[in-house]
């Protein structure tokens, strides 16, 4: 039954975009953070999509070739230089007193966050289509 | 296998489900980049399934590509998944017509 390889393709959609929201959220929360387990101030990560052709334990491999799923290929940290403030007060304010801390847009976080949102709840409409489609062909049974 | 015209309402709910397989992988890729919008040519693999292949998968042209690479249209695809679930309903309807009409036969017309 090829429509349940459509629902496995929302599904995979919605995987990747719960863990792009993931790290966004993450990226928000550590806006401020000046002290890893690596040192430095935290570095705001990015998620890398690639499309997958996704596996379906019951269908053929021919069918599946239809359905290409996406996943999470990679997440990268953000390499740009650090946004220097001036606070020799701080304890992490290195000798001429300034202070590391992220290279980070909350605009730009919260805009990409958003467009998670919305391609998430694509793939629920995608899902509820094709669950609707496994519906009508129970109903021939009947 | 009831008669020809049962049989090609069964191709017909096969490719609408492969083209709905398509449209949401198109969705799931919406945020892929590189990634192209795939489609697949309703009429001619519909004729093709008649001689028993599966269908083929093309790719969507005409459509604008983004920065990345990418040219999902989510717009495209909701009116995909929409007419999709649509012309099913009506190809699920019109079989199950099909299969009454036989059950009627099977059971002389009565309502048992």
């Amino acid at each position: 039954m090829s429509l349940f390889a459509a629902l496995q393709v929302s599904a995979s959609g919605m995987q990747a975009e719960r863990t792009r929201a993931e790290t966004l959220v993450e990226n928000m929360a550590n806006a401020e953070t000046t002290r890893t387990p690596e040192g430095g101030p935290y570095k705001r990560k990015d998620v890398v999509f690639s499309s997958e052709l996704q596996e379906s334990p019951f269908s053929a491999v021919f069918q599946n070739e239809l359905a290409t799923g996406v996943t999470v290929a990679d997440i990268t940290e953000d390499q740009s230089a650090p946004d220097l403030r001036y606070l020799p007060s701080h304890p992490d304010a290195n000798s001429e007193g300034y202070v590391a801390f992220p290279k980070m847009n909350p605009a730009t976080e919260m805009a990409d966050l958003l467009n998670t949102t919305r391609s998430y709840q694509a793939n629920i409409a995608a899902m509820t289509a094709v669950k609707d489609m496994i519906t009508h062909s129970i109903d021939l049974l009947r | 296998m009831l008669d020809a015209l049962t049989g090609n309402l069964e191709r017909y709910l096969d490719l609408l489900s492969a083209r709905q397989k398509i449209s949401a992988s198109n969705i799931a890729n919406a945020d892929t980049p590189g990634y192209k919008t795939k489609d697949i040519d309703f009429q001619q693999e519909f004729m093709s399934m008649i001689n028993g292949q599966q269908p083929l998968t093309i790719e969507a042209d005409g459509l604008p590509v983004k920065p990345d690479g990418n040219n999902v249209n989510i717009d495209r695809e909701a009116r995909m998944l929409a007419e999709n679930a649509m012309r099913f309903n009506v190809a699920s309807v019109l079989l199950k017509g099909q299969i009454a009409s036989v059950k009627s036969a099977i059971t002389g017309g009565g309502t048992a």
